[in-house]
Formats: structure tokens, C-alpha cells, sequence
């Protein structure tokens, strides 16, 4: 580095130390943005089960309409970040009619909500109402990881049904393969019958601190992060956007939380067979529509290895895998899924949404 | 790290931050991967509801001596009257579909016949 180099990158240097002061402070007194904020209609509401209708940005759109299954222990405005950072806001624009089944925290007295509620309820509710909104026969499904999951079960289950494209963010079959939740959930020691008799619903912070310790040092390198880059405006509002989106999580339904864990982690049924939802059996091969399954490369929460195995079980002829560069997150929002993620849906689904 | 000696601190210093970052989170996962984390941290998990238990029982007991109801007893109520109030807008939605009620929204709708742009070629 040349003399002059050196003096411009210190010159720069200075000037960002100036700034990271400046805008440090108004960093703590500024609100957080607005997240989820694209107009929307609230169809259904039933204890946690939300079912929104996005307000067309087209005059014309494509005549498939196209619902969102959010994952069960996140918020849904994942998807809907902030303007330019919406994949919502993307696919509006691009001419979809978008639908999105949504959680609210389940009450106390919902601790009784069975994996068959989401199943065989809460989905099947949310697609009649697409349908009587529309009025058109068919719609797209796209599940984003354990909104995958559910998604991959209802399909199973429906293969002759109205479903006319199935896609899937991150979705897990192998769940034997998470390796880090498995060892958490080691049967010798984790007494998940006792924990849901305890406290009812599987507590929120419970799952933020396992989602958290996935990473240890991510914690104290993002605020490092934060720190060198407070500076930068477009830097700290994707900080807090992701930030107060993995800080908000949803606590689990007592049965579902239990199912789960002992059907999935524990007996690994969807990928080892003998999966059933209410006493019915579950056979992806059965899934036939056209298919799509976008997995992250490295994705810290559901590893290659828990879903690489669905693309060879679904039984779809038309059906396709995406490995896009980035993690579990920034898969589908922020500015690499702006780049990746979001054109590739589009391409996909432009020709099998008429 | 490259092996030159670096002439940017500000840029060493990232790559530190990213290497230290890596080395925690490979060091961090690999000792939670154990079972005796396992063992340790659901032995906390046990104490932590142990402690819960006795505390509600605790609480229970108290206010029964009081005549009063218990959270999960308020919490119960509060969620029979939203499960009546959820059903009450479902028998709502269903008797404006027997008055006449169009099911499909008011608003606009948009024309449903677009067709993928053409590719450049």
C-alpha cells in the first residue's frame, strides 16, 4: 500500500469514526422500522391462525393465486421486511395474488393444538378462504421451513387436490441429520413430556436461546459488526430488521411441540417412514404437482443433510432443487435473496401460474 | 488469512473478527454437540421447571386461601371468551353469506390474465 493509499484509508477511517459517533446516538434514539407494513386484509383469524390477503400492486395478475405457509416459530413478516425488502412487495408487483398464513402466539388454552390442526384445519381453512376470495380452483403452495413441512404433509395427503405448484424454502425431511438439535433433544435427557405438562406452551425464549446457541460466536460478532459498520445507514436498518425479526419468536402449542419432537426428532418418521397425521398415513412420493424445493448452502438450521433427501422423494416428474449461496434467513429476504432468491421463484412460477 | 503482512489495520481487523467468529462458533457447536451439554443444560431446564411447579403450587394455594383465581384459571377464562368471540364472527361470516352477501371481496379485483413477459433472447 502506498503512501497515499495509506493516507486516504485513514482519512476514511476518521471520517467513519466520526460518523459511527454521530449516528450511534440517534441509533439508540431512533425507533426500529416498520416491519410487515404492505397492505394487507386480515381474512381469518382463529386463535393463532392468521390469514392475511395482500392489496394487489397490479392491475393485472397471474390467475393462479399464491399462499405463503410461514414457519410456526417465527413472525411472517420475514417475507414482508421493508419496501425494496419485501418478497411480498416482489411478487405483488410482479403480478401474484398473494396470500399468507400467519401465527399469532398460541393462547394457554391452546396447548391442546395437535400437528393434525395445522394439518388438516388451519391449512385446508386458509385455502378454501384463497378460493373463495379469488374464486379460482387452484392456487400455489410455498412453505418456508417448518412451514415446509406442513405444507409437504397437506400435499401428501392431497395429491388429486387443488394444489397446482408446491414449493418449498428450507424445508427438513432428515431430521436426523440436524445434528445440533438432535443432541439437544437427546431422549436420555430431555423430558419433553414433562416440559409441555410444565409450562403448557414450549416457552419462546426456550427456542431463542436453541436457535441462538446454533452460533455462539455470531452473538458478540454482530454487535462487533454493528459497531464498525454504525456508519453505514443501510447496514444498521438491516441489522435491526433481522435482529428484531430472530428476537421475536412465537412459543410452540404443548401437543404440537410434543409431536413433533418425538415423531420428527425423535423417530425421524417423515424420512424413515411411518408418518401419520390423524391415524392417515404419509407418502411424499404421493406428491405430484409441479415442485420446487430452494435450500441454502449454508444454512446453519436445517444443514444440507436434513434436506437434501426431499427432492428424491417427492414423486413429481416436474420437480427441481435450487442451491442458492447464503444461509437460512438470508435465503429469502435482504439483499442476497433480492439478487437470488426472488428472480429464481419468479422464472419458476411465471409459466405454471396461468 | 492470506500469510502478507497486512498494511490495513482496519481491514486486519475484520478478518480477525471473521476469523474469531468461525473458531467460536466451530469450538462452541462442537462442546454443545456433546451429551454431557446435553445432560447439564436439561438438568438446568428440570430445575428451572422444578422450581416453576413448586412456585405455581405455591401461588395456588395462596390464593385459593384468598377466594381468588389462579393466572392459569384467568388464563383459561380469557381464552374460552376468545374462542367465543372467534366463533361468534365465524356464525357472523356465515349469516352474511345467507343474507346475500357477496363472498368474495368488495374491493377491486384484479384482472387475472397476465401472461409471463417474453424473454430476451
Amino acid at each position: 500500500m502506498s503512501e497515499a493509499d495509506l493516507l486516504e484509508r485513514a482519512r476514511l477511517e476518521f471520517d467513519r469514526a466520526m460518523q459511527r459517533n454521530i449516528k450511534g446516538l440517534s441509533y439508540f434514539a431512533s425507533p426500529a422500522p416498520v416491519l410487515g407494513a404492505s397492505p394487507k386484509d386480515l381474512l381469518l383469524q382463529r386463535g393463532t391462525m392468521n390469514l392475511y390477503r395482500y392489496r394487489p400492486m397490479a392491475d393485472e395478475v397471474y390467475r393462479v393465486p399464491l399462499l405463503l405457509v410461514m414457519a410456526t416459530t417465527n413472525r411472517g413478516y420475514i417475507f414482508d421486511m421493508v419496501p425494496g425488502q419485501s418478497l411480498v412487495e416482489f411478487l405483488l408487483k410482479a403480478g401474484y395474488d398473494v396470500f399468507m398464513l400467519d401465527w399469532n402466539p398460541p393462547r394457554a388454552d391452546e396447548r391442546s393444538l395437535r400437528l393434525e390442526d395445522y394439518v388438516l384445519d388451519f391449512v385446508p381453512r386458509a385455502i378454501e378462504a384463497v378460493a373463495a376470495e379469488t374464486g379460482e380452483p387452484d392456487f400455489t403452495l410455498v412453505g418456508y421451513c417448518f412451514g415446509g413441512v406442513l405444507s409437504l404433509l397437506w400435499a401428501a395427503l392431497h395429491s388429486n387436490g387443488p394444489c397446482r405448484n408446491l414449493v418449498c424454502f428450507t424445508t427438513p425431511v432428515d431430521f436426523r441429520a440436524m445434528e445440533m438439535f438432535q443432541a439437544w433433544a437427546d431422549r436420555r435427557f430431555f423430558d419433553v413430556d414433562r416440559l409441555v405438562d410444565s409450562f403448557g406452551n414450549c416457552p419462546p425464549d426456550m427456542l431463542y436461546a436453541a436457535f441462538d446457541m446454533l452460533r455462539p460466536g455470531a452473538r458478540v460478532a454482530g454487535n462487533i459488526r454493528l459497531w464498525d459498520n454504525l456508519w453505514s445507514d443501510e447496514f444498521v436498518q438491516s441489522y435491526r430488521m433481522f435482529d428484531r425479526w430472530a428476537a421475536d419468536m412465537l412459543p410452540l402449542a404443548g401437543e404440537y411441540f410434543r409431536q413433533t419432537t418425538k415423531l420428527l426428532m425423535w423417530e425421524n418418521r417423515l424420512y424413515e417412514g411411518g408418518m401419520e397425521v390423524d391415524g392417515r398415513p404419509i407418502d411424499l412420493g404421493r406428491i405430484a404437482m409441479p415442485f420446487l424445493h430452494v435450500v441454502a448452502e449454508h444454512d446453519h438450521i436445517v444443514p444440507r443433510g436434513a434436506s437434501a433427501p426431499l427432492i428424491g422423494m417427492v414423486g413429481s416428474a416436474d420437480k427441481e432443487e435450487v442451491v442458492l449461496k447464503g444461509g437460512h434467513v438470508s435465503l429469502v429476504a435482504g439483499a442476497n435473496a433480492v439478487r437470488r432468491l426472488w428472480p429464481r421463484l419468479d422464472d419458476w412460477l411465471q409459466e405454471r401460474s396461468l | 488469512m492470506t500469510g502478507s503482512i497486512p498494511t490495513d489495520p482496519a481491514a486486519f481487523f475484520r478478518e480477525m473478527l471473521g476469523q474469531w467468529e468461525k473458531m467460536a462458533n466451530d469450538h462452541g457447536t462442537g462442546m454443545m454437540k456433546s451429551s454431557e451439554f446435553a445432560q447439564a443444560m436439561h438438568g438446568a431446564t428440570a430445575a428451572t421447571m422444578q422450581a416453576k411447579e413448586a412456585g405455581r403450587e405455591f401461588m395456588t394455594r395462596v390464593l385459593a386461601a384468598y377466594h381468588l383465581p389462579s393466572r392459569e384459571e384467568v388464563a383459561e377464562v380469557a381464552g374460552r371468551l376468545q374462542a367465543i368471540e372467534d366463533r361468534l364472527a365465524g356464525i357472523e361470516r356465515a349469516l352474511e353469506r345467507l343474507g346475500g352477501a357477496p363472498a368474495r371481496a368488495e374491493r377491486p379485483q384484479p384482472r387475472r390474465t397476465k401472461t409471463p413477459p417474453e424473454k430476451a433472447r
